[in-house]
Parts: C-alpha cells; structure tokens; sequence
C-alpha cells in the first residue's frame, strides 16, 4: 500500500438506522411468536465479542429482545430453513431475517421447491453493507471493511418480504473490486489462469466450510462425499482440490445468488465467489439468466432452447 | 506412420446416434486413428462434466463428447440439456485455464459414419500437434507441503548453500 | 545476564539450519495470510502474528501417504512409506498455543497403538517458542492453563525484547544443542528489558469444575443453544492445534493406487455415520457437543490432559460465531 493512499481517510458508510432496523425486527419477532403466527424466528443475536454477531433461532416472544440488526450480521440465514437443518424445520412455521442477498437465496430455493413461500414469514432489513471477512468485530464499516458483494449490491431494499424494515442511508460509491478483479483474470492467457487457479486451490484444506454454508448445498448425498464410485478425490491435495472447487462452480451455476457467503467463511482466503461469478455472468450473456431475482421453477441448466446456441458444436 | 506421440483420447457418445455412427464407420470398412477410447452412454444428457474432469484428471490428451442431431434424441431433449450444459461447462474450465482446443463436441448421427471419421482424425491431428496435457497429471503428483516426503524446493536451496 | 540472540542472527540461524539439510518452519506471509510453511530462508521468517493455521500440520500432514499398492498377474505389492524418510525439522516462532498443542497430541499417536507417522516426525521435530505479545479478543490460553510466556513444548523459548532481539531460554536438550551447535549466533547480555507479554482477556477456568458439570449435562439444553446454529463444517478442527482424528482413504484403481491419511473433523455428518445408515449423532448440535466433550472431558479421562490451548482459532473461523472461550465461561458460572 503506498502512502498517500493510507493517508486518505476511510470512506464511512452511515449504519446508524442499524438500530432502529433491530428494534423493529425485535418487535415483528414477539408479535408473530405471541401471536403463534410462527413457532420460531431465526435471525441474529450479539455475540460475546464486542460488536459481534452470530444466528440465532428463538421460539419464545420473550427471547425476542435478543435480536439485533449491525454491520456484523454477515450471514446468510436461509440456510437454516433447508432440508441440511431438519432440526430447525421441525420447529414449525419460521419467519427468517433476511437482508436483499438473502432474499434472493431464499427466491431460488423457493424455486427448487425446497421452501414455500406461504409457510415463510420474511422480514426483510434494509442494508447498507455489512463486514468483510476477518475484519474485527468492533470495526465501524467503512469502505475499508465492507465486504465486497456489498460494494456492487443492487438489493440494498428487500423487495418482496412481508416487512421491510430499517430505511436506505445516501451511501457512497464504492469501486467494484471484485468486478475488476474477475475482468483482469478474464484478461489473463489460459496457462495464467491456470497457475493462478492452482495457487488458490493448493490452499484449499477441505475443511468444506464453503459447501456447508452453501443455501444451495442442501443435497442430503453429496457426490464429492462418495467413495464408489469415486467422483472427486477427498483428500486435500492440489488435484483433488481442483476437482472439488470445479464440481462445486458446475453444480451451483444457474443457482447461486451471489450472497458470497463462501467465499467469506473460508478460512484459507480462496476468492470461490469470482467462480460462482463467471457462471453467473457467463449463464446471463447466454441464456439471459439471472437466479434469485423472482422463485422460477426451472434453472438455465434445467430447460433449454431449441434455438440454443451451438457454435461449439461441430 | 508411427509418430512421435500417439494422443490418448476418449470420446464419450450417445448409444442412440454416434455410438451407432462409429458402428457403421467399422462395418463399412472405414479407416481413422485408433486413438480413441470410446465410452458409451444411454443419451449425451447422461454425460456428467465429472467425466471429463475424470478422464483428463486421468491422462486423457483430448476429449470428444458426442450425440445425436438436436431434434434427434432418443428421449426427446437429453441433448437440448446437454447442450447447455457443455456450453456452460467449457467457459468454466476456459476460465479454469484449460485450453479449449483439447475438448470437443460434435453431433453425429447413426448415418453419419463418414463424419465421425472425419472428426476423430482431425482432432486426433490437432491433439498430436498440441502434445500431451499435463497441467492436470502434473497436478495429480502434488502434494501440500506437509505431505511431501521429500522437499526438492528446500533441496534446491540446500544444493546452493 | 541473559542469553540473546538478535534479529538478524535468529535468521542467519534459519539459514544455517536449512544449509545443514533441515526443513525450517515459521510462519511465512503468503499474500494477505500468515501460515506455517517451509522457509526458504530466513528472510521468510515472519514471527509474532498468529499464522491462520495451527503447527500441527510438522507433525500430522493435512494429508499423508501411509502405502502405495501395485497389483499385476505376479499378485499384490504393497509398499510402506519408510519413515526414515522424514525430514529432519525445526519449527521457529510456533506461539506458545502452537507450541504447548503437540505434548497433548503426544498422549493419543502413543497410547494403545504407536503411531509411527506423527511419532517419527515428533521425534525429528525440534521447537523455538516464542513468547506471545499481542492477543485478541478470540485467545483465551489464560482460561486453558497456558499463558502468553508459557514454555511447554518448547525446546528453545524465545522473548522479544525492547529495541530488537529476543532473550533464549534453553528448555530441553534439544535446545542445549541447539545453543551448542551455534554459539556465535548468541551472546549474553547484562540487562535486557522484554516487550509486555500479551494479556488475553478473562481469567483461568476452573477446569476441573467444567469436567464436572459435563459429566452431569451430557443432555442438556445449551448444546442446542450454542450449536443448532452450527453448519457443520471442519474449519475449527482443521484449524485447531490439538485436533487429530483423520480418515484413512485409498485413491486410485483396483491395479495402482495409494492409501492417504487425511484429516478429518468430528462436525461431519459422515463422521459417526455407520454402514447401516444410522448416525448416533444425528443432529449438530450433538456433533458440537462431542467435539467440546472430547476437548474437556474425554481426553482428560483418558490422558489426564485438555486438549485445548486457547488459540482461539476456531472463534475466528467459525462461518457462524461459535465462541468456545464463551461457553467456557458460561459453563464455568453455571
């Protein structure tokens, strides 16, 4: 980092309508539990550490007081209304909290027929931006610390919840680095972005974090789990690696909604976003699609055009 | 001609339309390259990408993937699906850094046995011409650096000292 | 007086040590990250940031070949890995959580059955500590037993002093040797004056009193407080210093291929999954438990020993917030 652009001042983004977006969630979350409108709420409560925060699903209006809305609700709940968490869902009716990203997760599983809509009460928040992944809890965000998805978010307004709470700050422009990142490597020769590739994968040590906090991870058999017959080596090493985080782009294109829950939970730093990315970009030039903006029952690689293009094909 | 580097390739094809295509090719006499591995399958939908991952993960220096004609499968869209499905899955492994030119995909009907030869024998030239891939059985050999046995980095830096 | 050794002599050691054949491990920058990898030299060497993952890996690789097996029309031929092999290492600025963690390890590679891979590779391991000067709000060896100056494990502690250098206390033999094989490398100063240790937050647990309430909470309501929220991934464990289970794969055909111990983690759903089908933990909830069970109360009725040492890299990792340094604590007020 050269100098002068230490010097500058962190661009801050305005988090003080944060507040008022938790009290209003803590007040929806008695309502629809005294109510007995749902059986439990899942959203985020403060952790130990100072400023953090963590999931949580509370089954008493009592409990609702707990919930709080901050920069370091990082998470993607919908994954806790998935078939991976029976536990959860047999709680009962669930209302979730979910931010724009979120939305657009719980829209395709919604699609995949793995939620219905009537039996979900959404509460939508307002964001702003939340935290980078390993940026300290107590930090304030600022554009030095928001996490990179947030810095090219189009769904700040959780359109389509059945509440929205919280209100949208005049926030400021933030580059696209992950938007530059990704052109660069598009930019790149093959064997670059292979090398590139290899010392990212190399990293990997399978810890699956990224898989598990997929919402769209939700097979109850994973193929990259299977023994006989052996699709993808489990152990952790450079090729087997490749093969996972390859099995893993192709199995999730058409379906990601970008909410880069992976790439933040992984612990060795590997940018799993920038392919979720690609096939996301690459799926919309193609087929003109675009996942989670609205439930459709079938993905761009579950139907098809007679008019398709086949320029590959001989 | 013998030649300096005979490619492996493995041609992953449709029961219905190339597999019977290459059938014919046989039956009529037909000569091309024996470079290719056939693989069968009931339809090009059945193809999964984890095969061609597999079979270059495996030594395979190119790779064909066929069926039938669109509006020709067997099961009415398997080919449609496939179709995207490839589409999609060759800019992945572009993006990977595989270079395209190892992989390719044809439509060849049961009637076409003179297209299947001139497939095989241009890809099986251009593989020839390209050498041997070994991004990803250079790759199979590596190990982290906790599971090496022995570090020839460290020995190369020994080997200065 | 005290024994020291400067900055620049601490790397002209690493190079020494490499020079005579040794494999060197520190931590090392790699882009935005610290890990412990191989240093190439001692400029590598980049000492006092918690590396992202623990030191385990010196001793019990992320994945290692046990054998190789070849099978052709003369029958089957297995080949072991020969562990004499192994090379010869030096762990150097391993914090002292880092550390402390393979003495716990020790107990469970040498019980009911010797375990060659790790043992061996203890035996050709020798570690330079260095004592700890900045903590946050994830450490907690202070609740563990351990402290930011703790030398167990060490076989040469170091201490970073005012104004550059580090004080050396020679722990073990290997230390001594280390001392007598390059004693130009070290002087002994009058009066030295050590940077302040690191100051975790929190102060010990009572930890015979958490073994006792886990004896009687087995089934008890906070594991589905702290851990219905658990995802079920091995980030904690894959980062941890004192995990060690792992799962024996063999890769390749039915002809050629290789028997692989890989690490494995306890909050896979496939971990206790039998053959039948059935899973005795079956929810998450109860694959935490075990974990922290096993941590607290299993490896001390077995081996008398915690296997925790409060690096606190499983509550910065963890996808979801699972803070084991506050259920300790919860734990510890009930």
């Amino acid at each position: 980092m050269n100098s002068t652009e230490k010097l500058q001042p962190a661009v801050i983004i305005d988090t003080s309508g944060y507040a008022a977006a938790g009290e209003e969630i803590r007040k929806e979350a008695a309502r629809l539990l005294e109510q007995k409108i749902v059986d439990a709420v899942v959203g985020y409560q403060a952790g130990r550490r100072t400023g953090s925060s963590q999931p949580v699903v509370i089954t008493d209006p009592a409990q609702a007081e707990k919930l709080v809305f901050s920069p370091t609700c990082v998470n993607n709940l919908s994954l806790y209304l998935t078939k991976a968490k029976k536990e959860i869902r047999a709680k009962g009716k669930l209302a979730v909290v979910a931010k724009g990203c979120d939305l657009r997760a719980l829209a395709g599983l919604m699609g995949e027929s793995q939620l219905k809509r009537e039996e979900l009460v959404i509460i939508g928040v307002v964001c702003a931006g939340v935290h980078a992944a390993g940026v300290a809890s107590g930090e304030p965000l600022t554009d030095a610390t928001i996490a990179k998805k947030c810095r090219e978010c189009s769904v700040h307004i959780p359109e389509g919840a059945d509440l929205i709470v919280g209100k949208l700050p005049e926030l400021p422009n933030l580059s696209p680095t992950e938007k530059e990142l990704l052109d660069k490597l598009d930019a790149m020769t093959p064997a670059g972005r292979w090398s590139y590739w290899k010392e990212q994968f190399t990293r990997c040590i399978r810890c699956l974090a990224c898989r598990q906090v997929c919402p769209f991870c939700y097979c109850e058999q994973c193929l990259c789990d299977r023994g006989r017959p052996q699709a993808v080596d489990t152990s952790p090493r450079p090729a087997g690696n490749m093969g996972w985080h390859i099995v893993r782009a192709m199995h999730l294109a058409g379906r990601c909604v970008g909410c880069a829950e992976c790439e933040r939970v992984c612990p060795m730093d590997i940018p799993l976003n920038l392919l979720n990315r690609k096939m996301a970009q690459e799926l919309k030039g193609l087929y003109g699609h675009e996942a989670g903006l609205t439930p459709t029952e079938k993905g761009p690689l579950t139907s098809y055009d007679e008019k398709d293009d086949q320029s590959f094909i001989k | 001609m013998p030649h300096d580097f005979e490619p492996k390739i493995v041609a992953f094809v449709c029961t219905w339309c190339t597999y019977a295509g290459a059938d014919l090719a046989g039956t009529s006499r037909m000569l091309y390259p024996s470079n290719v591995r056939v693989v069968k399958f009931p339809c090009t939908g059945r193809i999964d990408p984890v095969f061609i991952l597999k079979a270059f993960q495996k030594g395979a220096d190119g790779i064909l993937v066929s069926g039938c004609h669109p509006g020709d499968c067997h099961y009415m869209a398997g080919n449609f699906h496939a179709r995207r499905r490839f589409a999609i899955f060759r800019k992945l492994l572009e993006f990977i850094g595989v270079d395209l030119a190892r992989l390719e995909f044809s439509w060849v009907s049961a009637a076409e046995g003179g297209k299947w030869v001139e497939i095989v024998t241009e890809l099986t030239g251009k593989i020839r011409a390209m050498g041997p891939l070994t991004q990803f059985t250079e790759l199979a050999d590596e190990e982290q650096w906790s599971g090496m046995l022995s570090n020839p980095e460290l020995k190369a830096v020994f080997d200065q000292v | 007086m005290a024994l020291t050794i400067s900055e620049a002599n601490l790397r002209l050691l690493i190079d020494l040590l490499i020079g005579a054949g040794k494999r060197v491990i520190g931590p090392k920058r790699v882009g935005e990250m610290t890990v412990y990898e191989p240093l190439l030299s001692g400029a590598d060497l980049s000492p006092g940031t918690l590396p992202r993952r623990s030191a385990k890996e010196a001793f019990f690789p992320l994945s290692e070949t046990i054998l190789t097996y070849e099978k052709d029309k003369e029958g089957l031929k297995v080949t072991d890995v020969d562990t004499a092999t192994f090379p010869e290492t030096v762990l150097v600025g391993a914090l002292p959580c880092d550390a402390a963690a393979p003495q716990v390890m020790d107990a469970v590679f040498s019980w009911d059955y010797k375990d060659e891979f790790y043992l061996e590779r203890r035996r050709r391991t020798t570690i330079i500590g260095l004592s700890c000067t900045s903590a946050d709000d994830s450490c907690f060896c202070t609740l563990v037993g351990l402290s930011p100056t703790e030398t167990k494990g060490s076989d040469l502690f170091l201490t970073p002093l005012v104004g550059g250098g580090y004080s050396c206390q020679s722990i073990s033999d290997r230390g001594g040797e280390l001392l007598a094989n390059y004693p130009h490398l070290f002087s002994e100063t009058a009066s030295v004056t050590p940077l302040p240790p690191a100051r975790p937050e929190g102060g010990p647990v009572d930890l015979a009193k958490v073994k006792g309430w886990l004896e009687e909470h087995f089934e008890d309501e906070i594991w589905e407080e702290v851990a219905d929220r658990c995802i079920g991934c091995g980030a904690c464990a894959f980062l941890c210093p004192a995990c060690h289970c792992f799962d024996i794969v063999d890769e390749g055909t039915e002809a050629k291929g290789v028997r692989r111990k890989n690490w494995d983690a306890c909050a896979f759903g496939k971990f206790t999954n039998h053959a039948s089908g059935h899973n005795p933990r079956d929810l998450q909830n109860k694959r935490y438990r075990n974990r922290f069970m096993h941590k607290f109360k299993y490896y001390d009725d077995k081996f008398g020993k915690t296997l925790c040492t409060g690096c606190g890299r499983c509550i910065r990792s963890c996808p979801v917030g699972i803070d084991i340094k506050g259920i300790l604590e919860e734990i510890q007020k009930r």
